[in-house]
């Protein structure tokens, strides 16, 4: 007889809905943060491969017929990736008629200039072994791909001539050790690139292994993020492209900020108008080459001279003078992740007596542009006189430059391996490259302040507004 | 036509500076070239016979030399930094203060008096008081114009009169030869160069060199030298038609820099760290309030400041934002600022273009600045309030729209200074005590904000909050607003003339002072330790005997009925402006028992006599000076006062203490009652009394009763909350205050339909006490509570649908509903309203009023819910009645006889 519910639960029922649903509908609720952190990868354990990895190694290739007994397909994975080809995918560029591939394979810098015939010594940053037996067949052996360049523990590894494990390494050892990738393992080539600490990237060297939070936000106190936190890599493909070694960019090819700082705004209304036109690495990275210099100008003209004391960061008989900068101030450019321009060998010099290796996309015009913050590199290095090309030498090994010191025959070596006539009349070129800075990121209290850029209070600013097309400082003339 | 151009060519110079493009850098080293204007034309350098100095050698005048182009009489004329008073100075008998401003007005901190004609004893003449304070005084004005108006060089020299006099080494009076001094133009180069010589002018003024100030203020530019016998000008910086070239001297519209000379701190620079002249008089707006303009983050400033690190606010948000003081405080005819200037238009014309064309404005610019409301600088009060202020920019109802709720209520009471400089970084002055003074003729001084020696790089600065006070702005608005307070303790007498005068410094000097050291009865008066010597810790007046001994000693040397007096003096504070995350934004700080608007200040660590509140400005001394334990004194705020009612700090006791005694009076009356009925139950044979199943309420009624009920525990727990936010910590006080209203809302509507349901239905009246025979019922039902009840007796009125109340019942409900709950959502909804109709809650009292007879009805009812959840037991059984409620059905008692008519 008796009712299950009786009918006074209906009016509970109704008096509850009548508070409740106002009250959870007016309540003020902390808006929801945002936690970056959250949306960092989260990282399976590695397994320990002491244990599993048996046998004796006699060559890097040996090891990786083991790795390819299990990881059946990682050599074919990495074999796609511009980590083994050392070159893009080819680009119709506008100012060739044929589309070009750009990278280290083929192409050149304005460091070491190029690996073509060098790769004795540029291989020892090649994920392959091999390089001996040339081009065609290093690149075409699936046993010539080297594992234990980014998976083994980089105390036990270490690469020597022609891509090859250095005389000595323990190569069993280092099979065991193998690991995912850690900054150590990048670092190994990308702190290093250019041949030596800070060369290239002023952004990115040997202080990065063990930052603090002041050098580096993410990778340094608490986070210690990883290189592959935000270089997330999918079958061996690893997201983010290098802006020097291809003509246009993909956004989703690239690593950005807002992978992690998703939907994340200033508190600071001011500084969100700002975004439309700012990039976030130009407030957040007001220096690079915190800790160690990095090397901002680079003159081949100067090299082979007898005599001369040779010091790491000024001089050397087989490169020439250097300068090197630390705490170095970026340049500010419009910048849209693409370049506007990239060298291709055969082109002729820049006619304003400067060649752009590389030049970065944007203007203020251009909408999807943003201030960006980079790193120029000026060098002067050989080109070509009567052909008005740059000219790539030979220089490691045999008949190399820096055996002979002997610019003509290190020419007259690489125009067969390069395609490139050597007219045998060379000159030394202006060349300047352009290098984004996106580490060394720092909290938002180190960041750039007002009067870094603006400077009504009279401090000059950092940013050269009229360079950059404005009329003026956009806090008085507006901006875009 | 000449004109014309060159009026074209400055006039484009101005335009190119007031958006911003010169401003220099403080220092002259550092200060880059392109940053004066190019476009200033070269100009001669007249003397003030109107002659080119290459000619004269004659000392420059600003006043024929810029008066070339600008009308330098109008300007002088137009510029309260020149005036300083000196237009309304009068004598009087009923203020030793002569005017409003630095010439005439006495302040305790600079502490030397401008002496009046005719005063018994001479302190300061015009002359020593423009030594004194000429470094921080533009010139024109008092420095060249005597008080009747006249120059000071025409006037006939007499060591009679203040202005023509001086007071020599042994405190007896000369004469004052203005032709040999000259008088001191007003010195358009010192706002308007880049790197104005400060220093070699300070010193040709503080040397009485007066006329040669403008000059000195030039030195080290190229373009003139100090010879031994007169300046020396350098013709390579002057072109061959004589006119001196422009790049030379730098012309610019005023920086920072240049305010920065005369006011306070400014620091431009960001590499560079900030260091601070703290209480150091000579930057006065840092020695006063701790202000500081820089942009510079406060981290990484080289102040000792403790928790720095974490401190990465900028010291002004404005200073960071690139804003200059100009951008504020600015010309007041200036065509650029033309919307302020028009206030006054009909209310449809949006924007009028009618203004002074730029060539206009530069030969007569306004050097009126616009300026605010502050405390202390009187001087021109008509232009009080014509500055701009934070809400000319900035709309406080969007920028707070994100979480501030009753946006206008807070905006109407609270400056946004109160919430947005939340906290001092620097330390500034304390008190200043003349009532003893050191070896060095210096007041005894405190310092707050700062552990020992404020500007010893080892002494931690600690930083002060400000006092809020109330302040009435020109438009009548009264907002609360930070502070500092400075408190002064001096000595006076009456002079020969009856007029009180502070004892001047020499006589303080002869009173305390033998040969540079204290006197013997001075050290043996004050030496607490008996060691001879006098520490600063032992100078001071804390006893009659010490006090008696001064005196005397005051007496001695003819000084009229000297006494104590004090005063203590309100510096506003209206820079150091951060950004709303460093901002006051926690509900708690300010609706808290420890509220920040009822925070006191220290004032003096001791106190001679008890000092008046400075009441000759706009701000309200409305709180009480209260000696704390540790025997120093200090200011409380009394916002209730000044008509504050702040939710959660402010509470009427009196009736807190009502209503909990009504509470826990019906409480314990409850109890007693229960507890009797308990006792007495037992010893009764518990008859069967015969009782039927009646539905009683229908669905409608038990759900609005519960609803009511709901809303009502709710209100009052929340109520309690918002009342009492100190006990109940753990609560989000605005999460309650926003749960308060939307629980209100429902119980009003609620309330709402429940009458149309009663007035629907017809059964209103069975609330409706009826008048005849109700008295008598009434008691009859008292009467039954008192003893019936206990013997076990029925209740002498049936309960039944259409009659379900007893007459007590009937009263009490009639109470509840009709007066109370009424009331209630009256002052609940006023409370609520003064968001939005302040006008019609202040009517009614404002919250002041509104606030506490909302707390002590809420008090009613929670003593109501005590008696009537007790009386629900009273029913058949304990628990019937409740059932009922819940039910609809209840056990009622059935009467026999002659109460049955009612059924």
């Amino acid at each position: 007889m008796k009712n299950r519910f009786p009918s006074w639960t209906l009016g509970l029922i109704g008096i509850l809905l009548l508070i409740l649903v106002p009250v959870l509908y007016y309540l003020p609720r902390a808006p929801k943060a945002n936690d970056p952190a959250a949306y960092l990868p989260t990282k399976v354990v590695h397994v320990d491969h002491k244990d599993i990895v048996q046998g004796e190694f006699k060559t890097g290739q040996d090891v990786t017929r083991a790795c390819l007994e299990c990881h059946e397909d990682a050599a074919t994975e990495l074999m796609k990736t511009t980590h083994w080809t050392w070159e893009s995918k080819a680009f119709d560029v506008p100012w060739r008629d044929d589309n070009v591939t750009i990278g280290k394979i083929n192409q050149i810098n304005n460091f070491c200039i190029g690996s073509q015939g060098n790769e004795n010594k540029c291989m020892s940053c090649h994920a392959g072994y091999g390089w001996e037996e040339g081009k065609e067949a290093a690149l075409a052996s699936e046993e010539n791909v080297d594992c234990l360049a980014c998976h083994a523990d980089t105390g036990m590894y270490g690469k020597g001539t022609f891509g090859n494990p250095a005389d000595g390494v323990d190569l069993l050892a280092a099979a065991q050790s193998v690991r995912a990738p850690t900054r150590e393992n990048c670092g190994k080539c990308h702190f290093d690139g250019g041949g030596g600490n800070g060369v290239k990237h002023g952004d990115l060297d040997e202080s990065l292994y063990f930052p603090d939070q002041s050098l580096d936000i993410h990778m340094g106190g608490e986070l210690n993020m990883q290189c592959t936190d935000c270089h997330v890599s999918t079958d061996h493909q690893i997201l983010g492209r290098m802006l020097a070694d291809n003509y246009t960019i993909d956004p989703n090819e690239q690593v950005s900020c807002e992978q992690c700082h998703v939907n994340q705004k200033h508190e600071d209304e001011r500084i969100n108008t700002h975004l439309s036109a700012v990039a976030c690495q130009t407030c957040h990275i007001p220096a690079i080459a915190l800790e160690d210099p990095t090397k901002t100008t680079w003159d081949w003209s100067q090299a082979g001279q007898d005599g001369r004391e040779d010091d790491h960061f000024t001089y050397l008989k087989i490169k020439g003078e250097f300068t090197y900068e630390q705490n170095f101030k970026p340049t500010y450019l419009w910048f849209n992740g693409n370049n506007e321009y990239r060298y291709i060998l055969g082109d002729p010099l820049g006619k304003s007596g400067i060649t752009y290796i590389n030049k970065p996309a944007g203007s203020i015009k251009d909408l999807s542009a943003k201030i960006f913050p980079f790193k120029i590199h000026v060098a002067k290095q050989p080109y070509d006189v009567k052909n008005n090309y740059l000219l790539q030498p030979i220089t490691s090994g045999e008949g190399g430059f820096w055996t002979t010191f002997d610019w003509n025959s290190a020419f007259e070596l690489a125009a067969p391996v390069t395609g490139l006539e050597y007219s045998g009349e060379y000159g030394f070129t202006e060349t300047h490259m352009y290098w984004p800075t996106t580490h060394m990121v720092q909290s938002a209290d180190k960041a750039l302040q007002c009067n870094s850029c603006h400077s009504a209070t009279g401090e000059p600013s950092i940013m050269d507004w009229e360079a950059l097309g404005y009329s003026g400082d956009p806090i008085e003339w507006g901006g875009r | 036509m000449k004109r014309h151009t060159l009026f074209l060519l400055v006039g484009l110079t101005a335009l190119a500076l007031a958006i911003g493009f010169g401003t220099a850098l403080a220092s002259p080293e550092t200060a880059p070239a392109h940053q004066a204007s190019v476009l200033h034309p070269n100009f001669a350098l007249l003397d003030k016979n109107g002659d080119n100095v290459l000619e004269s050698n004659n000392s420059v005048s600003t006043m024929q030399t810029c008066g070339q182009c600008h009308d330098t009489k109008f300007i002088e004329s137009h510029a309260f930094h020149a005036d300083l008073g000196l237009s309304d100075f009068a004598a009087s008998t009923e203020t030793w203060d002569a005017s409003t401003g630095t010439f005439g007005q006495w302040n305790p901190l600079t502490y030397r008096f401008l002496s009046q004609s005719g005063d018994e004893r001479l302190d300061l003449s015009t002359a020593e008081w423009l030594m004194l304070n000429g470094e921080r005084i533009v010139g024109g004005g008092p420095a060249t114009t005597s008080r009747d108006g006249t120059l000071l060089t025409d006037l006939k020299t007499s060591k009679e009169n203040p202005e023509t006099s001086i007071l020599d080494e042994n405190g007896s009076a000369g004469t004052w030869d203005w032709d040999k001094s000259g008088t001191m133009e007003m010195n358009c180069f010192l706002c308007h160069l880049e790197s104005p010589n400060t220093a070699a002018r300070a010193k040709a003024i503080q040397s009485g060199e007066f006329g040669n100030a403008n000059t000195a203020t030039l030195l080290g530019l190229d373009i003139v030298n100090d010879g031994n016998e007169g300046w020396v000008w350098n013709t390579a910086a002057f072109t061959e038609t004589g006119e001196l070239n422009s790049e030379m001297i730098g012309i610019q519209d005023p920086t920072n820099a240049n305010c920065a000379a005369c006011h306070g701190e400014v620091h431009p620079e960001t590499k560079e760290p900030l260091t601070l002249n703290a209480c150091d008089l000579d930057y006065p707006q840092t020695a006063t309030t701790g202000q500081v303009v820089s942009g510079q983050r406060i981290n990484q400033s080289g102040v000792n400041l403790s928790g720095k690190n974490d401190i990465s606010r900028s010291w002004d948000i404005h200073a960071e934002r690139q804003l200059q003081c100009t951008d504020c405080h600015f010309a007041l005819n200036n065509p650029a600022h033309v919307s302020e200037a028009q206030s006054n238009n009909p209310d449809h014309l949006i924007y009028d273009p009618r203004s002074l064309e730029i060539g206009e404005y530069l030969e007569r610019p306004d050097h009126n600045f616009a300026r605010g409301q502050s405390a202390q600088f009187n001087v021109a009060p008509e232009y009080k309030g014509t500055m701009r202020r934070c809400e000319n920019c900035h709309d406080a109802s969007k920028g707070h729209a994100d979480w501030l709720p009753y946006i206008e209520t807070h905006m109407d009471a609270v400056a946004c200074e109160t919430c947005h400089i939340p906290q001092m970084y620097a330390p500034a002055i304390q008190s200043y005590d003349w009532t003893v003074i050191t070896t060095e003729g210096t007041a005894v001084e405190t310092c707050r904000g700062v552990e020992g020696n404020p500007n010893a790089v080892t002494s931690l600065v600690t930083g002060y909050e400000p006092v809020l006070l109330n302040r009435t702005n020109i438009d009548g608005d009264s907002l609360l607003a930070p502070y500092n307070l400075i408190t002064s303790f001096y000595w006076v007498y009456d002079d020969a003339n009856g007029n009180k005068r502070p004892v001047r410094l020499m006589d303080l000097e002869a009173a305390f002072l033998e040969n540079g050291k204290y006197a013997k009865d001075i050290v043996a008066a004050f030496d607490a330790n008996s060691d001879g010597k006098l520490s600063t810790k032992e100078l001071v007046i804390d006893s009659p005997a010490k006090e008696g001994v001064v005196k005397a000693k005051l007496e001695a040397l003819g000084l009229n009925s000297p006494r104590i007096e004090g005063m203590v003096q309100p510096y506003s504070i209206n820079h150091n402006v951060t950004r709303g995350e460093n901002a006051v934004n926690d509900c708690k700080v300010c609706h808290n028992a420890d509220s920040r608007i009822t925070q006191s200040i220290k004032l003096a660590d001791n106190a001679p006599v008890m000092p008046v509140f400075d009441v000759d400005n706009n701000v309200q001394g409305s709180g009480e000076l209260v000696t704390g334990e540790d025997g120093a004194l200090y200011y409380q705020p009394a916002p209730a006062k000044d008509g504050m009612y702040v939710f959660g700090s402010s509470r009427v006791s009196w009736i807190d203490w009502l209503g909990a005694l009504a509470f826990a009076g019906s409480l314990l009356g409850v109890i007693g009652h229960g507890t009797l009925r308990f006792l007495s139950s037992k010893k009764q044979t518990h008859g069967a009394v015969r009782t039927e199943r009646i539905y009683m309420y229908d669905a409608y009624r038990r759900f609005w009763h519960w609803l009511q009920t709901a809303s009502i525990v709710i209100l009052l727990f929340t109520g309690l909350i918002i009342h009492r936010p100190d006990i109940f910590g753990a609560f989000s006080f605005r999460g309650v205050v926003t749960l308060h209203n939307v629980i209100a809302a429902i119980l009003v509507i609620n309330a709402l339909l429940s009458v149309f349901y009663h007035v629907a239905t017809e059964r209103m009246q069975e609330y409706i006490p009826r008048p005849y025979g109700f008295f008598d019922d009434a008691m009859v039902q008292a009467k039954y509570y008192i003893s019936g009840i206990f013997k076990g007796e029925g209740h002498p009125f049936e309960k039944r649908p259409n009659n379900r109340m007893n007459p007590i019942q009937k009263i009490t409900y009639f109470g509840i509903l009709n007066v109370l709950l009424p009331l209630q959502m009256l002052t609940g909804a006023l409370m609520w309203g003064v968001q939005k109709w302040p006008a019609l809650a202040n009517a009614l009292g404002g919250l002041p009023f509104l606030a506490p007879f909302h707390s002590l009805v809420a008090w009613l009812f929670g003593t109501f819910i005590i008696v009537h959840v007790y009386m629900t037991t009273t029913g058949a059984t304990p628990l019937e009645a409740t059932r009922a409620m819940i039910t609809g059905y209840e056990e009622v008692e059935v009467h026999n006889g002659k109460d049955e008519e009612g059924s």
